[in-house]
């Protein structure tokens, strides 16, 4: 039966081969031999600068420069022709849809948090790098002054949810764990997420960065390679910061009810609290997860030593131990009142 | 201080600001851990109606405990100068006054026995609660506020948290502290009904005065 799932199908195949063929001649490295090159900035401006290495990586480079600049001709640029320029709804309808919903829609356009020439998926960026992009227009220092009127230790929280954990409808939250390195060597000097870099410099010869935890290389992360790194880091100045960051992302900018009330995250138990990833750099800035062993996030000690969610992350091992401290001191009292009962005819003569 | 009254001997074990510094630390060390069930537990505990809520009543009753004992500490070691001889166990309780106050709650109070230790102003606690109380208030006090302030400022104090292992062996030691003394009040309060009377304990830390039993 021909059926709507169908015909999309067939559709997507039809709209692979022209941009098949599309990449074949790849015109890109035309555009790209004057656009990719950083001198071109002097001429007309920045903007005509494209990095090559940040643009190849992106979804858009499948489609090509010409499916967006469309009237580029061929004796571009001597035909003095600025070329036209496709918008976002064309492709990403249903999102532009969402976000023309949103309280932010009158602020910012698209392009003012997504350079399509290096928009990356959300899994790509770092936590980090999603609040600067925020801190843009929403300075952090006032941001943590607004939030702590009513949000206890606000800059703890803002260093450790990406603004749009709680400012957009995403859902499905997941743990993700960077590798940061200390500005300088001096202790107490700040912690920065490490590039692909900084990484590779504690690394003997070539050695993919992803080794400095997934020592295996079974490209998953065991809770005991987790604590060796841990035990291990703090030598090379480095550590490792988790954020709560949300799986599945949408643009609906606002300002939930839910998310004034802690127990929307504090209260999500540690059940909720199996899954997490270790973010690692690559050459070309953007990063790639790796899953990490269940339940690392609850380890006592080294699993994730420096994150700590209230209520969600609690140990239960932890939770055993003070149970029977507690009923340590409580049985004190029943045993002994119990004897004292049973033996209180010894003392009544006193 | 000593007073007669119908045949009865008292004596002034409890001066007032130790009192109101009891009551205070009493107060406060029971919301801490009612609260603190609550902020370990959301999902199965709703006591103070948000979790907020129970965090800045925890935290208005962590920085009220800490205050207070400061004042503590400094009305024994300052204005009475007797901390060390109140709290810290002397050459006789390690050698011999411990295990007779053990031997005396665990056999002889059942046998009907007198208690070894008679409370005088200078010679409050048996050795045992000089043991008990030196542990909680010399140790695990001090160390329950200093992990209790680090937890209240980790972005601030991020480097003295790192120091110390991270801010999950912080969090482990402040919650196992907390169950320390979430026991003692068990103990504390069931040790305190072994006077002459049910009582008799009780009263001192109300009024200061207590009879002196002389069995």
């Amino acid at each position: 039966m021909f059926t709507l799932r169908s015909a999309a199908l067939a559709l997507s195949v039809l709209a692979i081969f022209p941009m098949a063929a599309l990449s074949a001649e790849k015109p890109e490295d035309a555009c790209l031999g004057c656009h990719g090159d950083r001198n071109i900035s002097g001429k007309s401006g920045s903007h005509v600068y494209i990095d090559p290495a940040q643009y190849t990586r992106t979804t858009h480079a499948v489609i090509g420069c010409t499916s967006c600049h469309e009237s580029v001709s061929a004796s571009h640029p001597d035909d003095g022709i600025r070329p036209s320029r496709a918008t976002c709804k064309e492709c990403h309808g249903p999102v532009q849809k969402e976000y023309a919903a949103s309280l932010h829609a009158n602020n910012a356009g698209c392009a003012d948090c997504h350079n399509p020439h290096s928009v990356k998926p959300p899994v790509s960026v770092s936590g980090k790098e999603m609040n600067a992009m925020c801190s843009r227009c929403h300075e952090t220092a006032k941001m943590v002054k607004v939030h702590a009127k009513w949000l206890p230790q606000a800059d703890l929280h803002i260093d450790a949810i990406p603004c749009i954990t709680c400012h957009t409808g995403s859902q499905n939250y997941v743990i993700t764990m960077y590798i940061e390195k200390r500005l300088g060597t001096k202790p107490g000097s700040d912690f920065k997420v490490a590039n692909y870099d900084e990484l590779s410099q504690t690394l003997p010869g070539d050695k993919d960065v992803k080794s400095l935890i997934d020592t295996n290389g079974d490209n998953y992360i065991s809770l005991a390679e987790l604590r060796t790194f841990n035990r291990d880091a703090k030598h090379d100045n480095l550590r490792l910061w988790g954020m709560m960051t949300p799986e599945k992302v949408t643009h609906t900018y606002q300002i939930l009810d839910n998310r004034w009330d802690c127990t929307f995250c504090h209260a999500s138990g540690p059940k909720a609290m199996q899954t997490s990833f270790v973010s690692f750099p690559g050459k070309d800035g953007s990063f790639t997860r790796v899953a990490v062993e269940k339940g690392a996030i609850l380890d006592i000690l080294y699993g994730t030593p420096d994150f700590y969610m209230m209520g969600s992350t609690r140990s239960t091992a932890l939770s055993i131990v003070g149970g029977l401290i507690i009923c340590g001191g409580m049985a004190f009292a029943g045993i002994h009142g119990t004897l004292r009962f049973l033996t209180r005819n010894n003392r009544k003569e006193h | 201080m000593s007073a007669h009254t119908e045949n009865k001997e008292f004596i002034y074990l409890t001066p007032m600001p130790v009192r109101i510094w009891h009551w205070i630390n009493a107060l406060g060390i029971v919301t801490l851990c009612i609260t603190g069930i609550q902020i370990r537990f959301p999902e199965y505990v709703n006591i103070f109606g948000s979790y907020k809520a129970a965090i800045r009543l925890h935290n208005t009753a962590g920085i009220t405990v800490s205050i207070f004992y400061a004042i503590w500490l400094g009305y024994y070691l300052v204005v009475k100068g007797n901390l060390f001889k109140l709290y810290v166990p002397n050459t006789y309780d390690i050698k011999m006054g411990i295990f007779r106050q053990v031997l005396f709650y665990f056999y002889h109070f059942f046998k009907g026995g007198p208690s070894p230790h008679h409370a005088t102003p200078d010679d409050k606690f048996n050795p045992m609660q000089k043991v008990a109380y030196m542990g909680l208030m010399l140790a695990l006090m001090p160390l329950v506020i200093v992990s209790g302030i680090l937890i209240l400022n980790v972005a601030p104090l991020r480097e003295l948290i790192i120091l110390i292992g991270g801010l999950k062996i912080l969090v482990s030691a402040h919650f196992l502290i907390a169950c320390c003394f979430f026991a003692f009040l068990f103990v504390h309060v069931y040790l305190a009904t072994m006077g002459h009377t049910m009582l008799a304990h009780f009263k001192p830390m109300w009024d200061g005065w207590e009879e002196v039993n002389h069995h």
